[in-house]
């Protein structure tokens, strides 16, 4: 295993050194800075002590340099609009979007799985015809209009949730529920098509006539091969939810890493972005080893490299 | 398999309650009613005071944290005694101010005319780059001198007949505050000082118990953020929030939602250097197409009133005589087809860029514009930017090579005196001016040089001539801000409101007071 982890490692440095050099690219494809953080009236002479002092009047390959020595120590500058480090800024806001994509993939998960076993278990019944609509409704609803909506119904009209904020756990049910809607629904169908084959498979029919209960055919022999195509979706959409759930974070004021980098990004402050954007790409690559590693443990044939 | 499973599953159960408390419990909760709840459209981004022109900061820090040596009145406009109780110019290039006593700062240190002169010199002579600096000095620096305790001059360059004005935008930090680096969180003589800034999720002011005035009405003030403005609303309809800043008339707060005048016009400024912007009939026929009175009716509501100048009455310089430009589309027409057959490439594509969200209903608004502009023969294309894309073209140096564009501008005039946007926006080389003449420049030079009601008439005059001789605006409305209020507080929202929310003139609705802490 811990060959196996140490393979995926090596491979997954590339991508990250190409991530650390796109965000800085586009980062200052994106314009210069000065005109946000100086006066209207500022001089030429105060224009170039803006860029002395923050290292913009260097050539772009001493930037580089510089960036990537700092990444090296864990340094990636200070915030233009704050003062503070860019790094501590970063750590600070990862924590809340880790709470809330961790939580909204947990519930999802579960969710898809009593609903999509049920489904599968029971086609044409109620619990499909759910799981149906369900996923419909998820690929077609915008969140930035649930999350509206949820506040108008659920905080302004029924008063029974608090609009937004972090301040207590119903605080948490309008962003993990505007966050849930897409993956629940995605993850139902991929639950629901799996145990459908599963449920066909030779085994099953052998555990039956073996004398196997209903619940124990699904859940010990049925639904421990339908996981994997649902670990993949699952994988792919929790690095969604970590990439930033940006528009949650920012409608119900959310601290967290996507609020950040949409800032960071409108005020061009590269340091934050690309500190942010790091530790999160860190992240993901993290987050693909353990789904990587789940895979090996569900499947042996992952493990070891293929021998001829 | 079965027991790994559950262990498994209690993990993330225990994962998900630690991290769950750790968030929730990161704000006070609960409501106490000795606190002022406020939710803004932005953290700020710091409290340092001599950033206070940024309205984000200001908003914040002005006249609550930290206090000017004189502040104007919004409603009169008249400068009222601060922290000098009097203030007089002693030479042409030199005024006096006297400086109150028994003030203390927050830190317990007491006021006296040698901090007053530290902070000026801080913000207007240091090479700390701050906003106030640029905005409201330019380049200009000042000698200060504490003659003793209670008596400061400050001596101009050249003779300044606003300076007091000027003065008042900079506020007072005590001489410990450090001179090469910006503060987050000042020390000021204000009635609150910071208490907690969790930053991210919300700052909390305390009374300053130091407070040379009455006390606030208001023990605590708590500044929360939000990006949206229909949830600004929400919070003020479902009672979680006192006062919401920056909302839209459609954004959902009712009889909840204040309308007031602010101090912002909006324009479309034309980049008269570039065909066909060079050519007057062009710029006179944009201006005859818009209709800035269905504009106002139709898209903002009636909340703002058509403008014909780039300033609002209650400003030194307004000219109530001038006449709205008139929406004429067959004038506007006949003027494009003149200035075509004349040779003047009036096919080229204009750019007509816009600022997102700078104001509600701008996307719409630029959409009419644009087939208004296109009715009368122009080929008009819309680039939204967002704000840092849009500044370089609103700044100078702008870029090069842009072909013709109009931009969609908002100014607001803090200050009350027309020379701030002259400045700005007239002068042929103003920071924000993209078109001028010198003769035009000489006549605002000799405006800023008056006092009184010579300085009113001249620059009245100067708005009048301003169409005739430069034609860069195409002016579009004197906006009207929206502020939600909870029925448990009183407070009557300014033209300053939205740049300096002063948190003491605020009060507990039914009673004078809010019981003291």
């Amino acid at each position: 295993m811990f060959s196996f982890v140490r393979r995926r490692m090596y491979t997954s440095a590339l991508p990250l050194i190409i991530v650390l050099l796109g965000v800085f690219l586009l980062a200052r494809l994106t314009g210069d800075p000065t005109s946000l953080y100086l006066p209207e009236s500022a001089t030429e002479a105060q224009r170039e002590a803006f860029a002395q002092k923050n290292g913009f009047d260097q050539p772009m390959l001493t930037q580089l340099g510089d960036y990537f020595t700092g990444v090296l120590h864990l340094d990636f500058g200070t915030s233009l609009r704050t003062g503070e480090s860019a790094s501590e800024m970063a750590f600070r806001a990862f924590p809340a979007t880790l709470q809330l994509a961790f939580t909204t993939m947990l519930l999802a998960i579960v969710g898809a799985i009593v609903i999509g076993c049920w489904a599968a278990y029971r086609p044409n019944s109620l619990a499909d015809r759910f799981s149906s609509l369900l996923s419909m409704t998820a690929a077609s609803i915008p969140d930035f209009w649930f999350a509206i909506t949820g506040v108008w119904l659920f905080a302004v009209l029924l008063g029974v949730l608090p609009t937004s904020g972090t301040d207590g756990p119903l605080a948490w049910i309008l962003p993990i529920a505007t966050l849930m809607i897409r993956p629940l629904g995605v993850l139902t169908q991929v639950v629901r098509g799996a145990m459908v084959s599963a449920l066909s498979a030779p085994y099953v029919r052998l555990a039956r006539s073996k004398g196997a209960g209903d619940l124990r055919v699904v859940t010990h022999h049925a639904l421990r091969n339908a996981a994997a195509p649902a670990l993949t979706v699952a994988g792919d959409l929790a690095v969604g939810l970590i990439n930033g759930a940006v528009v949650v974070e920012a409608i119900f004021g959310w601290p967290g890493i996507g609020k950040l980098m949409i800032d960071a990004i409108l005020q061009r402050d590269f340091a934050v972005l690309q500190a942010a954007v790091l530790l999160t790409a860190v992240s993901i690559f993290v987050l693909n080893i353990a789904i990587d590693a789940c895979y090996a443990l569900l499947d042996a044939r992952v493990r070891e490299p293929a021998r001829v | 398999m079965s027991s790994r499973a559950v262990l498994a599953a209690g993990v993330a159960v225990l994962t998900v309650a630690t991290s769950g408390c750790t968030v929730a419990n990161s704000g006070r909760g609960g409501y106490d009613p000795n606190t002022l709840r406020i939710v803004l459209s932005q953290e700020p981004p710091t409290l340092e005071p001599c950033e206070s022109s940024l309205t984000s900061t200001g908003i914040v820090v002005r006249s609550n944290i930290t206090e000017p040596l004189v502040e104007r009145d919004p409603n009169s406009g008249d400068l009222q005694p601060l922290l000098s109780t009097g203030w007089r110019q002693t030479s042409p290039t030199e005024w006096t101010f006297d400086i109150r006593t028994g003030v203390t700062f927050s830190n317990g240190a007491p006021f006296t005319a040698a901090d007053a002169a530290f902070a000026i010199d801080r913000a207007v002579n240091s090479d700390l780059q701050c906003n106030v600096d640029g905005y409201v000095f330019g380049d200009e620096k000042l000698k200060l001198a504490a003659v003793d305790d209670t008596t400061l001059t400050v001596e101009t360059e050249k003779p300044d007949p606003i300076l007091p004005l000027r003065i008042s935008f900079v506020e007072i930090v005590p001489r410990s505050t450090s001179t090469t680096e910006k503060v987050r969180e000042p020390i000021g003589t204000g009635p609150y000082a910071v208490e907690n800034w969790d930053f991210g999720q919300k700052l909390t002011l305390a009374r300053n118990p130091r407070y040379w005035g009455t006390a606030p009405a208001f023990a605590r003030a708590e500044y929360q953020w939000r990006s949206e403005g229909s949830v600004r609303a929400a919070m003020i309809t479902n009672d979680e929030t006192d006062i919401a800043t920056s909302l839209g008339p459609e954004d959902g707060a009712g009889d909840l939602g204040v309308p007031f005048q602010n101090n912002e016009t909006t324009a479309l400024r034309m980049q008269a250097t570039e065909a066909p912007l060079n050519d007057m009939r062009v710029r006179q026929a944009i201006n005859y197409a818009i209709n800035r009175t269905g504009i106002v009716k139709a898209l903002f509501r009636g909340l703002g009133d058509p403008a014909s100048q780039l300033i609002p009455s209650g400003v030194v310089g307004y000219n109530d005589q001038l006449a709205l430009w008139p929406h004429d589309a067959d004038k506007a027409k006949a003027l494009v087809a003149e200035a075509k057959a004349d040779g003047v490439p009036v096919d080229t594509q204009i750019r007509l860029i816009g600022r997102t969200a700078q104001f509600p209903k701008i996307a719409e608004t630029i959409e009419v514009i644009q087939s208004e502009l296109a009715e009368i023969g122009l080929t008009v294309k819309i680039e939204m930017m967002d704000t840092a894309s849009q500044l370089q073209y609103q700044l100078r140096p702008f870029p090069a090579n842009t072909g013709p564009y109009l931009l969609m501008i908002m100014h607001g005039n803090q200050a009350g005196d027309a020379a701030f946007t002259m400045d700005q926006y007239m002068l042929s080389d103003g920071p924000q001016a993209a078109y001028g003449t010198k003769e035009f420049d000489e006549k605002i030079r000799a405006a800023e040089a008056l006092t009184g009601q010579a300085r009113q008439d001249a620059f009245a005059k100067l708005f009048a001539e301003e169409p005739q001789e430069i034609m860069q605006m195409a002016y579009l409305a004197h906006m009207k801000g929206i502020l939600g209020k909870s029925p448990r507080v009183d407070y009557t929202p300014n033209s300053a409101t939205g740049d300096e929310m002063r948190l003491s003139e605020m009060t507990a609705a039914g009673s004078d007071r809010t019981d003291a802490q």
